[in-house]
């Protein structure tokens, strides 16, 4: 899991430095978007990526703010199991307790109900949302 | 002294980690476990929460929740003591994050073709 989880996050980075996914067309769309229309927890997540290697810090933000939120998590987590199968050493790691992933499970899925909301000030929270007028 | 999981410092003496909740205690007879700590302290069940998460935000799949509820599942368990209960809720968690990264490479791959597909199309009009 750990090999192809490194696999494609490296091929996805390189990617997503030369390409971006808002104009090339070389990323797959989203499957939830596409097939119903609404956006998800990790709509725009590609492109907010792509918006952070180039340094644009309010560009991810307004693309997606929960991945923004969660990527230096997930970044310590995936550097955590790397060094652990790789090296046999172990960063610190944090127990955390089962509510709050429950809590981190609801801010996910309330985010993902909330940016699909056409109101003031739902509509901030979709893909680019506060960067329109 | 350095827990042996996550080699935080803690007191000399300790008899579990402050960070982690290993037991600290390596011989035997020193291991009871005092009351109201966890049973399972010491044992590592992986809840592969990174890699639900990831699935979750980056295959943009609801079926990524479920492995986020599996993970949680683990570390409740865990906190109850139920080892048993934590592993097979640590089986389910890896089995939903493979089944988000499978149908999100699928969807990927059907994409990508249909795309090549379409390119392909286009030129030999």
């Amino acid at each position: 899991m750990l090999a192809a989880t490194f696999a494609v996050v490296a091929a996805a980075m390189v990617m997503l430095d030369f390409f971006d996914p808002a104009t090339s067309g070389l990323f797959p769309p989203c499957p939830v978007h596409y097939l119903t229309g609404w956006y998800c927890p990790g709509c725009g997540s590609l492109r907010a990526l792509h918006q952070l290697l180039h340094g644009n810090l309010n560009a991810a933000w307004a693309l997606n703010p929960l991945t923004v939120v969660l990527l230096p998590f997930l970044a310590y987590g995936l550097a955590s199991y790397a060094l652990n199968e790789i090296l046999g050493q172990h960063l610190p790691k944090p127990f955390l307790p089962a509510v709050w992933i429950r809590a981190l499970c609801a801010v996910i899925i309330l985010f993902g109900i909330a940016r699909n909301i056409p109101l003031h000030p739902f509509d901030w929270l979709a893909p680019a949302g506060s960067l329109l007028p | 002294m350095f827990c042996t999981q996550c080699g935080a410092g803690n007191p000399d003496g300790a008899t579990v980690c402050a960070q982690c909740g290993r037991n600290l205690q390596s011989t035997p007879s020193l291991s009871v476990q005092p009351p109201g700590m966890p049973q399972a302290a010491g044992v590592y069940v992986p809840n592969y929460l990174v890699f639900s998460i990831l699935t979750t935000v980056l295959c943009c799949l609801p079926t990524g929740i479920p492995a986020i509820i599996y993970s949680a599942q683990v570390n409740g368990k865990l906190q109850a003591g139920d080892i048993a209960g934590a592993q097979a809720a640590s089986r389910n968690a890896k089995m939903w994050c493979w089944i988000s990264f499978g149908l999100g490479l699928a969807f990927s791959l059907i994409y990508g073709l249909l795309m090549v597909a379409g390119i392909l199309h286009r030129m030999n009009r």
